[in-house]
């Protein structure tokens, strides 16, 4: 009667003992299912050999990563312990208290300034200009530019193009010339078509496609701390901008109606149009000859400025928060210490991660390491992001019912579509209490 | 309660026809209500409030706002008509091509169990891959309807009035085999004797078709139409990937972006039960006529 | 009698195999192509405008069951000379295999796990329920019942509600209930999802099978279970292989639940092919193998139940 007693206390000791050493060695961080997953894990067995922690970075796609997330979030589930989460989803998480504060670890580590300043403030901050962080910036991305150089450098479409525009056909400096390219280039007899821009508005596509224009026409979405929008969603330069945005669409491949980074790579590596924007993540498909038969032939720019001289590219990328209903969250900050160490950095940008590290960016190294660096650098600096409100869904719902049907459908007019949109977003936020 | 005429003798071998009911219907019955009664409830209680699933604030209760604000939102009154059009398309679509199919395929033909197989493989697809897929097909550029068809540069997807029709162009071809096969079951359960009957009063093919069959297929039917009807009002998946322009926004997608783009978890719960009314009504009506058809 | 044809017939029955070819040309096309896609070398898969004639390649294959990522330089001589057929051809796309750091195995892109969770969650939730499905019917067509309209149509009514509804609702108590991420979990999911097509298909069936045959039997001698068991699920196998061919269509394609939920564990396939998406270019030949591989598993079920499906009713000799 004792012995077995004896004997099933003992085990149950052992158990207890090596149990709490066995649940400290593994880290989970959730991502999507993108290559700079790949990269990530590829650059978190690094942090293994070094310490001996398992990390684990799960993945699932793209356009289910925010119901998995916060639905573990909402159960206050531990499976994860980080998550790289989206830029947008700042407010809704912190408000909620599924981050964990990462105030004090961006002071103490200086990272507002070793990290791009741009960064700092889309992927980290809210609300706007507190001082409160809650993620340490990891991947950087933004809105480009990819181009057929050879149609570009052909000489018989460089005397054309001066004949009929007067000035000499290159990588555009404006938006006007952005235009005209893409007017010239317009040939549908000959299945050429001038330019592919984000015409998806299931989510936040075409918001941010619109954006570039916006934000290069001098125009906004409102004042981030305050929270006034009307007078400056529906400024004269908004107005312009979208109108320039119009313009646009005019140009693009027939059936373009619900069209993201899927097509408008699609548009260059099947020879159908002559610019097409994208996210820089996407950009490293172009430059491989498997994936795109044009690669040789394929250059980047960065958002071009508009014509008052403000230069703006829509924001994209994540940063790494801490889970608030992590176990292991002493675990996670010791990774995040190693992860912001400039030699982690630099081998992260190394691996293909778009590292925001300012000094890495910087780096000659960097800019020259593929063709589509240089403007990702030029590019972060300048860099411009929507409302982080916990609503901003709601914001997008909005912006996606009224935008569409102007810009793909023609109906209406910028201003018309605009003010509508100022009513809408006022709305929103009185029903938040964010003005009266 | 009625007992059956033959009850009597059987009682007197093994189980009593009222134990035997109870056995073949009651564990059924318990389990769905065992597993459907908590999300019903939670659902209905959310709809009174103005729970939102991606914060731990908690849900206070407001009465019937989330009803007053969806029924006075006009986007939603505009759902609502986009997705009775749909369903009425659809349905009569799938109607159309899978009864005409199976009419076609009631007669002796060679390999004719191969055939209802290939017949079947639309249905056998994940919508969401149809959805993907058939967005590449509708393309102008990269796409084969308008490559085999010579269509040209016609726009299936971009044009809004053209949109609702490509969607439920996708929906027909994926259930009407679902149509197909259930009336095909239906077609072959139908007397011979009746038609030889019909045959040697020289009735002509329609009276053989509106006296005869249809109303000998009509329950199956009937079925059939019900499940459809009921499933096109969630039409979700493909559609989604298909188009998301304002012109096909059916309720599943608006359903969709309110609970978990916008994570209003009570506004969508308070949607869903106007919905669900909706289903049910149309649903009722649906199954009286079934309970006619069956009668005759 | 002998069937004597009139020429009306003959031509009739002509056209309606010329109409049948046509059906199956249209409704195939598209299935033809997801499956040409299947074979296609990748930058064939989106050409503008399309291509018809190609070398077919197993290259997709490859790619389906490994995780990959993008070559970020050519690929070194020894390297490629060394490694296995379709690590080549991964090569030959543009991508390399993820290897695991330690051991140098190629990591799996868990397809064929999912393959098999789909395989298991859907027989099983199948059988349970066309066999709850049949006898429910049985008990609802041939005994009365108090309130049965009303319990018909509660069990209709399961089906009504557009997942999305019931997706947190349905998370919140998995999670409670330790059902999250488990392969029953699933299966009793998916029995209470189409319990309500079973029961409703098979009461169709059942109701029209003329009672005069158990009576027949009881009379004879027969018990109530015997009479079921021995006449009336003969006759019902039309019902119960459409109903098996249904339910199993069904939860062999659901996409949302499997989403929710499962994760690491018993994750089925649906949720996982259409996410090739990659670094900026969604991999059509690969999501097309993947979609064509887990179309073969249904279309052999069918195909294997297609005499089941097609019988019909036998007994037309006695009149209702």
């Amino acid at each position: 009667m004792q012995g077995p007693i004896y004997r099933l206390l003992a085990g149950a000791a052992a158990l207890a003992l090596s149990a709490p050493a066995a649940l400290s060695q593994e880290l989970t961080i959730f991502w999507a299912e993108w290559d700079p997953a790949n990269y990530l894990q590829e650059l978190v067995n690094e942090y293994e050999a070094e310490t001996g922690v398992v990390v684990t970075v799960e993945t699932t796609p793209w356009q289910d990563f925010q119901t998995k997330a916060f639905t573990e979030f909402n159960a206050r589930g531990s499976a994860y312990d980080m998550i790289v989460g989206d830029s947008q989803w700042l407010g809704a998480a912190s408000e909620a208290g599924h981050y964990v504060d990462l105030t004090e670890f961006f002071n103490a580590n200086k990272l507002g300034e070793i990290m791009a300043p741009a960064t700092v403030k889309y992927y980290a901050e809210y609300p706007g200009n507190s001082g409160k962080y809650w993620a340490v910036p990891a991947e950087g991305d933004a809105v480009g530019w990819s181009y057929r150089k050879d149609w570009f450098e052909d000489p018989a479409e460089m005397e054309a193009f001066k004949a009929k525009y007067g000035y000499d056909l290159g990588v555009p400096q404006d938006w006007k010339q952005l235009i005209d390219i893409a007017e010239f280039f317009h040939r549908p007899d000959q299945n050429r078509y001038g330019i592919a821009i984000y015409t998806d508005n299931s989510y936040d596509g075409l918001v941010m496609g619109v954006e570039n224009a916006l934000f290069s026409y001098g125009g906004d979405l409102g004042d981030y701390a305050t929270y006034q929008v009307d007078g400056i969603l529906n400024s004269e330069k908004s107005i312009e901008g979208l109108e320039a945005y119009r313009k646009l669409y005019s140009f693009t491949p027939p059936g373009w109606s619900k069209t993201f980074f899927v097509e408008n790579n699609q548009a260059i590596t099947e020879g159908l149009a002559a610019m097409s924007m994208n996210y820089f993540a996407f950009f490293p498909a172009l430059v491989n000859p498997a994936t795109n038969p044009n690669a040789a032939n394929t250059g980047f720019f960065a958002n071009p400025k508009g014509p008052y001289g403000d230069q703006f590219a829509a924001l994209g990328g994540q940063g790494i928060s801490i889970v608030s209903y992590s176990e292991n969250q002493e675990e996670s900050f010791k990774f995040l210490e190693w992860f912001i160490k400039p030699e982690t950095q630099k081998r992260w940008a190394e691996l293909g991660g778009y590292t925001a590290h300012a000094a890495t960016l910087e780096s000659e190294e960097f800019r020259k390491a593929t063709p589509y660096n240089e403007a990702f650098f030029q590019t972060m600096f300048m860099v411009k992001d929507f409302w982080a409100v916990p609503e901003y869904a709601e914001l997008l719902t909005a912006a996606n019912a009224r935008l569409y049907p102007f810009i793909v459908g023609g109906q209406g007019t910028a201003k018309e579509v605009l003010d509508a949109l100022t009513a809408d977003w006022v709305e929103t936020f009185k029903k938040y209490g964010r003005v009266q | 309660m009625t007992r059956l005429r033959s009850d009597t003798r059987a009682a007197a071998r093994g189980l009593s026809d009222l134990s035997i009911r109870n056995l073949f219907i009651l564990p059924t019955i318990t389990f769905l209500i065992v597993f459907n009664v908590f999300p019903l409830i939670y659902s209905l209680y959310t709809a009174f409030t103005d729970y939102r699933a991606s914060t731990s604030a908690p849900a206070n209760f407001i009465g019937l706002a989330n009803f007053r604000e969806l029924l006075g939102d006009p986007y939603i009154w505009r759902n609502f008509t986009i997705t009775a059009k749909y369903v009425v398309i659809s349905v009569t679509g799938q109607v159309i091509v899978g009864f005409g199919l199976a009419m076609l395929l009631n007669r002796p033909i060679p390999l004719k169990g191969l055939i209802t197989t290939l017949l079947l493989l639309p249905m056998m697809m994940s919508p969401a891959v149809v959805g993907l897929f058939w967005k590449l097909l509708y393309d102008p550029s990269f796409g084969i309807i308008n490559y085999f068809l010579g269509l040209g540069k016609f726009e299936w997807l971009a044009d809004p009035q053209m949109a609702l029709y490509a969607v439920a162009i996708v929906d027909i071809w994926m259930w009407s085999p679902f149509v197909m096969l259930l009336s095909l079951a239906g077609l072959s359960a139908v007397p011979k004797h009746l038609y030889e009957a019909a045959e040697i009063d020289r009735a002509g093919a329609f009276y053989t078709f509106f006296r005869i069959t249809l109303p000998l297929v009509a329950p199956i039917l009937m079925i059939a139409i019900i499940f459809r009807t009921m499933e096109a009002f969630k039409t979700f998946d493909h559609a989604y990937i298909l188009s998301t322009q304002p012109t096909t926004e059916l309720i599943a997608i608006r359903l969709y972006k309110m609970a978990f783009l916008e994570w209003q978890t009570g506004l969508s719960s308070a949607f869903a039960y106007i919905v669900l009314i909706v289903v049910v009504a149309i649903t009722n009506i649906y199954v009286k006529y079934l309970n006619k058809a069956k009668a005759r | 009698m002998a069937e004597v044809k009139t020429r009306g017939e003959v031509f009739f029955n002509r056209v309606a195999i010329v109409a049948v070819v046509f059906a199956i040309i249209v409704m195939l096309t598209p299935i033809f192509w997801i499956a040409a896609t299947a074979f296609k070398p990748r930058n064939l898969a989106t050409t503008a405008p399309p291509t018809v004639l190609f070398e077919p390649t197993l290259s997709p294959f490859a790619k389906l069951f490994t995780k990959r990522s993008q070559l970020r330089e050519p690929v070194p001589e020894e390297t490629y000379a060394a490694a296995p057929w379709w690590e080549k051809l991964v090569f030959d796309g543009g991508e390399q295999v993820v290897r695991n750091r330690k051991t140098g195995e190629a990591t799996s892109s868990g397809y064929g796990n999912r393959y098999m969770n789909s395989l298991i969650v859907s027989i099983i939730s199948t059988a349970l329920a066309v066999s709850m499905g049949t006898i429910t019917a049985y008990g609802f067509s041939r005994f009365r019942m108090p309130g049965e309209s009303d319990w018909l149509f509660f069990i209709l009514s399961t089906r009504m509600l557009p997942p999305v509804v019931v997706a947190i609702p349905m998370f919140l108590m998995y999670r409670a209930v330790g059902l999250y991420d488990t392969h029953a979990g699933l299966i009793i999911l998916y029995t209470a999802f189409n319990l309500s097509l079973a029961v409703w298909i098979m009461k169709g069936f059942i109701d029209e099978i003329p009672r005069e045959y158990e009576e027949a039997a009881l009379v004879d001698g027969y018990t109530r279970l015997q009479a079921f068991f021995r006449i009336v699920l003969p006759e019902a196998l039309t019902g119960i292989a459409a109903t098996a061919v249904f339910c199993f269509i069904t939860a062999w394609n659901e996409y949302a639940f499997a989403l929710m939920m499962t994760s690491k564990t018993a994750q089925t396939a649906p949720p996982y092919i259409p996410s090739q998406v990659g670094s900026g270019l969604s991999d059509w030949t690969v999501i097309a193998s993947g979609a064509f591989l887990f179309l073969v598993p249904v279309a052999i079920f069918t195909f294997l139940l297609r005499n089941h499906l097609l019988r019909g009713m036998s007994f037309g000799a006695i009149r209702k």
